[in-house]
């Protein structure tokens, strides 16, 4: 399946929307966010086990044997098992009516590589020098194939590894309380809702036609706990030199990193054309911007210097 | 740093409150903010103050029933849980 992909690896790409061919990402289905490694695994599991009537091990020498053979418990047992499976579809069916599961999986699709490089241009933006995310049949293509595509991970990972470190830097000043760290981890995601709120409230002001989602936007104001916990970390190490100055650098890196990312999103056609047409509107959009990249920095203080003395 | 979600959630009870309070003839009307005064043509951007006019029209109109039910339910909580 690879060979016959890669033999059409010379399809140019064009210029617009940065579509990019099946072949250059190696898989086999385009639409798939992660690889299949099941049917390898399940061929041999169902060639060793017994085709007992609910697929429980049919270890007859223990007493659960006897258990099983009552043919009226194994009744009870399969109308269990068939109610059970009833529920798991309707479950299954409206559940995606409340939350999204099947968006939010395309923002886990990370692997370690992306992981690693997208770090590196949080801590470091300054040489990256394209910043469009790239798609494919329309669709964005999965964070594991595309460094500026968002992600959930990172965010979720550094959210939880904040409220850690905060702990662990209030345990260092014996303030530490079980509850403290269920406060801490309150008042940031209050903060994060409270952003989102705003944002998402001045960009249907400004009216911004931007495809920019909601759970993008969450992803971007996520990428920040990042520096927090590398200052706060620095802090607990070196005192308040160390903390001052990698929050400093962070805060810088953040600030460009949230400005060339919005940028594209928001100010898509200015930034697409370079001509910057109908000055009024685009001024507006720029100067939201960089309330929205400005106001990082400032969170970041504001969550962070409580916690270093 | 006393700032919990609960405290985010009344904050915006308190103000969905206050947007829904605004009278339409006796205040809107006077500070030039009416629904009838806004609307510009069909003009392609509407611009931040017809933006908000029509924001502040559509909080008030959907959030009107739900309003007394929220409210009566926050009024009977804090009532017993302080």
């Amino acid at each position: 399946m690879h060979s016959a992909g890669l033999a059409t690896a010379g399809t140019p790409r064009q210029p617009s929307k940065r579509r990019i061919p099946v072949s250059h990402l190696g898989m086999s289905d385009p639409h798939q966010l992660f690889d299949d490694t099941s049917s390898a695994q399940s061929r041999g599991y169902g060639a060793q086990r017994e085709p007992s009537g609910l697929g429980y091990p049919t270890a007859s020498a223990s007493p659960q044997g006897a258990f099983l053979n009552d043919p009226v418990s194994n009744m009870a047992m399969a109308y269990g098992s068939s109610l059970a499976a009833q529920g798991k579809e309707l479950v299954d069916k409206n559940i995606d009516r409340f939350i999204p599961v099947t968006k939010l999986k395309y923002y886990f699709a990370v692997d370690t590589l992306y992981v690693g490089k997208k770090l590196g241009l949080l801590f470091f933006p300054y040489l990256h020098q394209d910043w469009e995310v790239q798609y494919q049949q329309d669709t964005p293509v999965a964070p594991r194939f595309d460094i500026n595509a968002p992600d959930l991970y990172i965010p979720a990972m550094a959210f939880i590894t904040y409220i850690l470190v905060a702990g662990l830097a209030l345990g260092t000043q014996e303030r530490f309380s079980p509850d403290l760290l269920g406060l801490q981890a309150s008042s940031a995601l209050a903060w994060l809702t409270l952003e989102v709120l705003a944002i998402l409230l001045s960009l249907y002001l400004v009216t911004a036609n931007t495809d920019l989602t909601t759970i993008d936007l969450v992803a971007f104001l996520g990428y920040k706990y990042v520096g927090m916990i590398g200052g706060v970390l620095m802090g607990l190490l070196f005192g308040k030199i160390g903390y001052y100055l990698v929050l400093g650098w962070c805060c810088v890196s953040i600030f460009v990193f949230m400005i060339r990312t919005l940028r594209l999103k928001i100010l898509a056609e200015a930034a697409a054309e370079g001509v910057p047409v109908r000055g009024a509107r685009n001024q507006l959009r720029m100067y939201l911007t960089m309330a929205v990249a400005a106001a990082q920095p400032l969170l970041m203080y504001w969550l962070t210097f409580h916690l270093v003395r | 740093m006393a700032f919990t979600l609960y405290s985010l959630l009344q904050a915006a009870l308190l103000c969905v409150n206050a947007i829904a309070v605004l009278h339409e003839e006796r205040f809107l009307k006077n500070i030039g903010w009416g629904t009838d005064q806004g609307i510009g043509g069909f003009g392609e951007e509407p611009g931040i103050k017809s933006q908000l006019m029509n924001l502040i029209r559509s909080v008030r109109t959907v959030m009107r029933v739900p309003l007394i039910v929220i409210n009566s339910v926050a009024i009977v909580l804090l009532l017993l849980f302080g």
